[in-house]
């Protein structure tokens, strides 16, 4: 009798219903050829399954754990909560600073101490806050924000533009990294009144393998990328997008 | 608090089965590296859609699917992407030189890359994970016919290719 080889198939998954079962037991009993088929499948799933259980016994890294349990936004060293940090720079600011200061430095340098990124260079700062308390590109990266196109990797450029992008709220969006001793990726949208920074975080290390073939910018963190899915319209800008975008100040009134 | 509770539980849930979604990612993209990050867009879009999971389905089905979902969202925008999230030699070494060394695990990863995805995925799902059809079936938003189909077909292409070179034709 014929049995066609899907069915085996389903047999040697343990995917038939009790009819097809009995059939087929009684086909296995009088054909060999059907019994080496079954055969071939049952041994490839266990191959498959051998293959790959390695991974299984591998240590889950700590990113993921934190991952899964909704931590990736509060660990400290890895995303930056921008929230937290904004309420760091509002409310931690002494009194006496203020008065001493102009408010922007002062602010400028608690974000900075709040994130990390102490040694920024403060007379171009590249993150900084507006008086509303957000998190704004300061002088350098909004410079860099504005003027650079995505292909622009010449060396001793404080900022690398990543991905250009209309977001669904008709801002542009652009990803950059930062480069030096901390170097950070983040994500930020060209409002009425500058770039605002969504999302700030710590670039992954590079590791040996990867470190030969990628570009700097491109080990961007997961929360980037996260951010950009959720936000991105379309498709990203290409070269002659990002120059039109460019051209209009990255301004969210002029549809193209 | 219930809700709190019932979410702390699915968290654990999730950690839990970390390492089957390391392992179903490292059938989609090449580098451990790019796998473990889109376990972790996966999980984290799964948290923030926690309320659209139903507690009757199964949670590693759902995950599977987000997953699977992120990665072909991450494909599909590989193009213009690629510079910044992909770079196209990671995505395309499948470590060749090494493979004699370890034969049998290589050759067995290095056949399942070759595969179309659709395959790939059917038989990473019910063969590797162990998914029976009919779940296997809704992580891909196919029928149960055309996952079969699919199944078949990778699994004769896979014997193919294990297959020993000399001894089986005589």
């Amino acid at each position: 009798m014929s049995v066609s080889d899907e069915t085996l198939m389903a047999y040697a998954d343990g995917e038939v219903d009790a009819a097809t079962r009995a059939i087929i037991e009684t086909a296995m009993r009088d054909d060999p050829e059907i019994r080496r088929r079954i055969e071939e499948h049952r041994a490839l799933r266990e191959t498959m399954q051998g293959a790959f259980s390695a991974v299984l016994e591998e240590p889950v890294p700590q990113r993921l754990i934190d991952a899964a349990r909704g931590q990736t936004a509060a660990r400290a060293g890895n995303v930056v909560d921008l929230a937290h940090a904004r309420r760091a720079a509002a409310g931690q600011v002494p009194g006496r600073w203020r008065r001493w200061q102009p408010t922007a430095m002062a602010a400028s340098l608690l974000v900075g101490l709040a994130l990390g990124y102490v040694g920024w260079h403060s007379a171009k700062p590249l993150v900084t806050t507006s008086s509303s308390g957000e998190l704004v590109a300061g002088a350098g990266l909004a410079e860099a924000l504005s003027h650079q196109l995505s292909e622009d990797r010449s060396p001793g450029l404080a900022a690398i533009t990543g991905l250009s992008f209309r977001a669904k709220t008709g801002n542009y969006c652009r990803t950059f990294s930062l480069t030096g001793s901390h170097a950070s990726s983040g994500l930020a949208c060209h409002e009425s009144d500058g770039w605002k920074i969504k999302v700030l975080a710590q670039s992954p290390p590079a590791t040996s393998n990867s470190s030969n073939f990628r570009p700097a910018a491109s080990a961007d963190p997961p929360a980037i990328r996260v951010a950009v899915e959720q936000s991105i319209d379309g498709e990203p800008l290409d070269r002659a997008g990002e120059i039109a975008a460019r051209q209009s100040g990255w301004s969210a009134a002029s549809r193209r | 608090m219930s809700t709190n509770e019932s979410a702390e539980t699915i968290q654990d849930q999730i950690v839990a089965l970390l390492p089957r979604l390391r392992r179903f990612a490292r059938n989609l993209v090449r580098t451990p590296h790019d796998a473990d990050d889109m376990v972790q867009i996966a999980v984290e879009r799964a948290l923030l859609h926690l309320d659209q999971w139903h507690s009757d389905a199964r949670l590693d089905s759902w995950l599977f699917k987000i997953l699977r979902n992120a990665w072909i969202d991450e494909v599909r925008s590989r193009g213009r992407r690629a510079k910044l999230f992909m770079p196209e030699e990671a995505g395309e070494n499948v470590g060749e030189a090494s493979m004699e060394r370890e034969i049998d695990r290589l050759s067995v990863e290095a056949a399942l890359a070759r595969l179309p995805h659709d395959q790939r995925l059917a038989v990473s799902l019910v063969l590797v994970e162990g998914l029976a059809y009919k779940d296997a079936a809704d992580v891909l938003e196919v029928p149960i016919g055309t996952l079969t189909s699919r199944l078949a077909r990778g699994r004769e292409a896979l014997a193919a290719m294990l297959r020993p070179p000399q001894g089986d034709r005589s």
